[in-house]
């Protein structure tokens, strides 16, 4: 099972969208793909997660991970668009809080 | 559907969406409700990760055997591994006031199912097995009936 993902960058702000399963094995592709963005001058990083049906809990470390980024490199560290199987694993997780959660891309996008 | 449900994959990550898919297809079939059958699929990928990671360590061509059964109100998984076998006193759920990565798969199932249980009375490997109850649309009917 493969995720796609796309980056978008508008400004100083980016956004990885994903689509596909995030699993065991598709992971590391994502966490490949997030880790650089700290690394840039983007003051906001979105990940896009519209098109994510499902996410287990190395998906979930893996943004867990970017939230750990963001507090080291000062970015803002934003999740957009959560399907309701995926917000369900960070409720069972007790994460939602701890993210900056949107309903939208554009919304998580708006200064 | 009492007859058990059988299912033998390779420890490679790969094949974890196939069985994902095939226990959607089985729930779907007993009418079990959406909400419930995501968790359900959530803790079963969880317990072969967890195989793969400890019991095989990341050796892709062991095998993991799934046995999924539904009778009446519960639905019973086991999981069996060859591996090295799992100590019992290292399986526990991590402190979710620490937010960090991983550790957290452990806490899924023992959130999700009713009953856990790892049996390693073997030679070689584990069997996990995890109960939950459910209230799937074909039962809630016939006890209305």
């Amino acid at each position: 099972m493969s995720i796609d993902l796309k980056l978008d960058k508008a400004g100083d702000a980016v956004t990885l969208s994903v689509n596909g399963d995030i699993d065991m094995s598709s992971s590391t592709k994502m966490r490949d793909a997030l880790a650089p963005l700290f690394h840039t001058d983007n003051k906001v990083v979105v990940v896009d997660l519209s098109g994510v049906s499902y996410i287990d809990s190395s998906g979930i470390a893996t943004l867990v991970e970017g939230l750990q980024w963001s507090h080291n490199s000062k970015n803002k560290f934003r999740l957009a668009a959560l399907t309701p199987g995926v917000k369900d694993v960070f409720e069972i997780a007790r994460l939602l809080t701890v993210f900056e959660v949107f309903e939208t891309k554009e919304l998580a996008l708006a200064p | 559907m009492s007859q058990p449900i059988k299912l033998s994959i390779p420890s490679d990550p790969k094949y974890l969406g196939l069985i994902r898919k095939v226990l959607q297809e089985l729930l779907d079939s007993s009418d079990v409700p959406d909400d419930t059958a995501r968790r359900l699929i959530l803790c079963v990928d969880e317990a072969c990760a967890n195989v793969i990671k400890h019991s095989y360590e990341g050796s892709c061509d062991e095998p993991i055997e799934a046995t999924f059964t539904i009778a009446g109100d519960d639905f019973k998984v086991q999981i069996r591994d060859y591996g090295k076998q799992c100590d019992l006193s290292q399986i526990k759920p991590r402190d979710l006031e620490d937010i960090k990565p991983g550790g957290l798969g452990t806490h899924f199932i023992n959130e999700i199912m009713d009953d856990v249980s790892y049996c390693t009375n073997r030679t070689k490997g584990t069997l996990l097995t995890m109960i939950k109850k459910i209230k799937t649309g074909l039962t809630s009917t016939q006890n209305k009936g």
